[in-house]
């Protein structure tokens, strides 16, 4: 009697997990080709912080899966590339062989990189919220991160009103308004960023891996007003409210090719840091 | 509803908890309450000459301490941790910060039946399919938070049910992984089961299923031509083994064959072949004589219960052990150690003890200890199969044991040999000759670095001046051409029994007897670095307490095969344990 009770226990807790198993014979559903999404209306757009760095050998992937994700979502996704994490963003040595040699860290990043622990690359912040109850998010989690916010709707309503580029600085005027009530202080941030960089890079899909002409894209260059930008928001907004932010600024010394650059305007939660709204203008549409 | 006065609600939850562990025929039982507590703080200086770059906050700080209360059947159990901020590199992978509750359960044992509810660690077997565990120092730890259940029905058949999610972070508390993890595993063990077998022999079958189930999400992924796809993802895969034990006074025998389905994930590039491994060890032991020799693959068995961990040292269901030798002097053990590579890989050991006796010529007046040890790890010899044509997405075709054997499919070699000897009565000295072939581009993460070829020499003695004083030391020195070069190291530790210790150490990277070396193929001038540090510690009762200062090395720190990156540092480090 003992042992019929003991096969039967037996059974029923080997048989239990054996329901839990799904066996995809083919995987693929569809094949995106790219291409932006459209859409009318104010809604709420996405920053994928790419945390990266020359000497990361699986970064390249993760950019890749950040291209691939703006061909998806389009505007509604703004990428900057963060260079940061020293053992795989500083220059490596001997400095001066040409190889590896470019330092594109910025005191931004570095800031990021300790205020959102980053020990490892590839990351990403997805509008610096957490995912999966994480804030740094493998690349692998990017797509899913992106979905569960893009196209939210807002009370933020960000845009460039004016820019300029010449003599070797950058002016613009960037605009919020407030679609709706919002309380807690929110700060807005403006960053430069600078697209199709040549130099090298370590892939570790490629071969040799040392590439020396990895296109690097949307690199954070620094920011116009501060790691943590301004005030914006101080304790709560009505709606209807727009408020202006100008400035005119040099443009940062490692710019290479001001054609090629880019502003990233965000506000962000100054409690949470959760990004609320991002918005992107190119120097050259 | 009135709410209860404050005091009656507290004496009503004190009886609670009495009721709960009052049990019958044990009531005149007090409670035990045993823990320890550790305390690591390092204070960083900046050191551009070895590539330290202290935290912003200057300090490093890692603590944690464990109370255990047992009463009768029941034990319950807590564990506050702080990190403010943690070590520089620590830990292994996702990020720790902050103070508060890592770890906390309540266990009730009766009889033969064993229920834990809360945060547990568990392994099945050689852990293939299952192992939650944690090694605290290299900052890995997958405790599962859910419900265990052991039972014994019968003599020598033990029964285990597990489920829960694993722990990811720390973030002012445990962050747990989203991935749900069921599994279950069976063992019988046959002297116990039958008395007429012989107890000096034993014959151990156990077989395990464990299947995580995770929302089964679409996934993008960028194919080979540069065309994004988009992949049904499983939600629910499953792992399942088997096992055989063999014992006896002088042998002892394992096998252990695991399998997993489909389980597509960011390290497997998201292919759908089936992961496999297989382990077998055998070993034979007399007196004055060990033997043994073992051999493993493992091919797509990273065993993961988020398909897109962040890191592979977070959430692994898994453990695949490594069959290299896990050495410990500082040179072999921190330059070029071995990880094992999970999803793909073969290996080989072997290892022979033997105890020259006292009184023979090669055994002198003390006799004197030799151990030879050799392993390779390889990987394996796979056919790609092109992700662009193949419907099924399998990735690549393998078969078990077939390595690739060529130089660029190699991983890793070790050959080494210790001769351990007491000369006299005071005196003990161990000489150990070591020769590497190590793959530091695998290994590592270091792509396009040579195959590193590397010989070492390790020379140890002991010296006892009296009961209460003895002294010991490490020279070690390092060849090779490639990577870093050329390494020595000393090391002395001069303890005074029972409660003091000194320690000194210097790591000496010369790089090359000449003035120039060869560096990722250019001539460049040859680079002399050393690194210092002094340890003094003391220990009284269960309380040790220790200083260090001075240089650390970038290196690799391993445990069981499990290895994580150690930043360049210098600074003073304070280290407290004790235990009650």
């Amino acid at each position: 009697m003992r042992s019929t009770r003991t096969l039967q226990a037996l059974a029923l807790l080997l048989a239990l997990p054996f329901a839990a198993c799904d066996k995809v014979e083919q995987p693929y559903e569809t094949v995106q080709d790219g291409g932006g999404s459209g859409g009318g209306g104010v809604v709420r757009k996405v920053l994928l912080e790419d945390m990266t760095g020359h000497r990361c050998n699986n970064c390249p992937a993760a950019a890749a899966q950040a291209t691939a994700l703006q061909g998806i979502h389009g505007e509604n996704l703004v990428v900057i590339a963060v260079h940061c994490v020293n053992g795989f963003a500083a220059p490596l040595p001997p400095v001066g062989d040409g190889i590896l040699d470019s330092d594109h860290r910025t005191p931004e990043g570095t800031a990021y990189e300790s205020a959102f622990g980053i020990t490892f690359l590839p990351t990403g912040l997805i509008s610096r919220r957490p995912f999966n109850s994480v804030l740094q998010i493998s690349d692998g989690d990017w797509g899913d991160a992106v979905n569960a916010i893009i196209g939210d709707s807002t009370a933020f309503h960000l845009w460039f009103d004016a820019l300029t580029v010449g003599g070797g600085s950058v002016s613009t005027t960037v605009k919020l308004a407030l679609l709706g009530p919002v309380t807690g202080d929110h700060n807005l941030v403006v960053a430069l960023t600078e697209d199709h960089i040549i130099d090298w890079q370590i892939d570790v899909n490629a071969t040799p891996p040392e590439v020396p002409d990895y296109e690097h894209r949307h690199m954070l260059r620094g920011n116009l007003n501060g790691t943590w930008g301004v005030p914006a928001i101080v304790g709560s907004a009505a709606a209807g409210d727009t408020l202006t932010f100008t400035y005119t600024n040099p443009l940062p010394g490692t710019v290479l090719d001001p054609d090629n650059c880019a502003l990233v305007a965000y506000v962000y939660d100054a409690a949470t840091k959760e990004v609320m709204q991002v918005e992107e203008r190119k120097f050259q549409p | 509803m009135r709410s209860g006065h404050p005091r009656r609600l507290a004496a009503i939850a004190l009886a609670t908890a009495w009721a709960a562990f009052h049990i019958p025929g044990t009531a005149q039982q007090l409670p035990e309450v045993h823990g320890n507590f550790s305390a690591d703080g390092q204070y960083y200086n900046d050191d551009p000459d070895i590539g330290a770059v202290p935290p912003p906050q200057q300090w490093g700080f890692n603590a944690w301490g464990n109370v255990v209360m047992t009463m009768g059947r029941f034990q319950a159990g807590l564990r506050l941790e702080s990190y403010e901020p943690s070590l520089l590199g620590y830990p292994a992978g996702t990020p720790y910060k902050g103070s508060g509750i890592g770890y906390r359960y309540i266990n009730y044992h009766q009889a033969d039946l064993d229920i834990t509810v809360g945060n547990f660690f568990e392994q099945f077997g050689q852990g293939m399919v299952f192992r939650s565990y944690e090694e605290r120092y290299l900052g890995v730890d997958n405790a599962m938070d859910g419900v265990r259940v052991k039972y014994r029905p019968l003599p020598g058949l033990y029964l285990k049910g597990v489920m829960g999610r694993m722990r990811l972070a720390f973030d002012d508390g445990t962050v747990k992984g989203e991935g749900l993890v069921r599994g279950a595993d069976a063992e019988l063990s046959i002297s116990e089961l039958d008395s007429a077998w012989s107890h000096n022999w034993n014959l151990i079958l156990g077989g395990s299923f464990v299947s995580k189930y995770q929302t089964a999400a679409s996934q993008l992924v960028t194919q080979p031509d540069g065309s994004v796809a988009q992949l049904e993802m499983p939600a629910n895969v499953g792992a399942w083994a088997g096992r055989i034990n063999f014992t006896s006074p002088r042998w002892n025998v394992y096998a252990e064959y695991a399998y997993k389905i489909n389980d597509p994930n960011r390290r497997n590039n998201y292919i759908y072949k089936p992961g496999q491994g297989l382990l077998v060890n055998a070993t034979y032991s007399t007196r004055g004589l060990g033997i043994s020799v073992g051999a493993h693959s493992y091919d797509n068995m990273l065993y993961q219960s988020a398909r897109n961990a962040p890191t592979p040292f977070d959430l692994n269901i898994n453990f695949l052990p490594p069959l290299t030798k896990q050495h410990t002097y500082n040179l072999p053990a921190t330059l070029y150690p071995y990880a094992t590579q999970p999803n793909g890989e073969v290996s080989y050991q072997g290892e022979v003890f033997y105890k020259f006796k006292k009184g023979t010529p090669l055994g002198g007046k003390y006799g004197t200890k030799i151990a030879l040890n050799g392993s390779t790890a390889v990987g394996l010899d796979t056919t790609g199969v092109d992700l662009l044509t193949d419907s099924a997405r399998t990735g690549y075709r393998s078969s078990l044991f077939a390595g690739n054997y060529d130089i660029d499919g190699k991983y890793f070699t070790d050959l080494n040999v210790e001769l351990r000897k007491r000369v006299s009565e005071t005196w003990e000295l161990a000489l150990t000759y070591l020769y590497f072939e190590y793959d530091i581009d695998v290994i590592q993460g270091k792509p396009g670095k040579p195959l590193v070829f590397a010989d070492m020499v390790v020379l140890e003695g002991l010296h006892n001046f009296n009961d209460r004083t003895s002294l010991r030391f490490e020279v070690q020195h390092l060849w090779t051409k490639q990577d870093l070069g050329n390494w020595a190291t000393a090391v002395a530790e001069l303890t005074f029994s029972p409660h003091w210790f000194v320690a000194a150490q210097d790591q000496y990277n010369y790089e090359t007897f000449g003035s120039t070396f060869i560096k990722d193929g250019k001539e460049v001038p040859a680079e002399r670095t050393h690194y210092p540090i002094g340890s003094v510690g003391y220990i009284r009762g269960g309380n040790r307490f220790q200083v260090n200062y001075g240089r650390q090395r970038a290196g690799i720190f391993c445990v069981g095969g499990v290895c994580r990156q150690v930043p360049a540092a210098n600074g003073l480090t304070v280290s407290i344990t004790s235990t009650f």
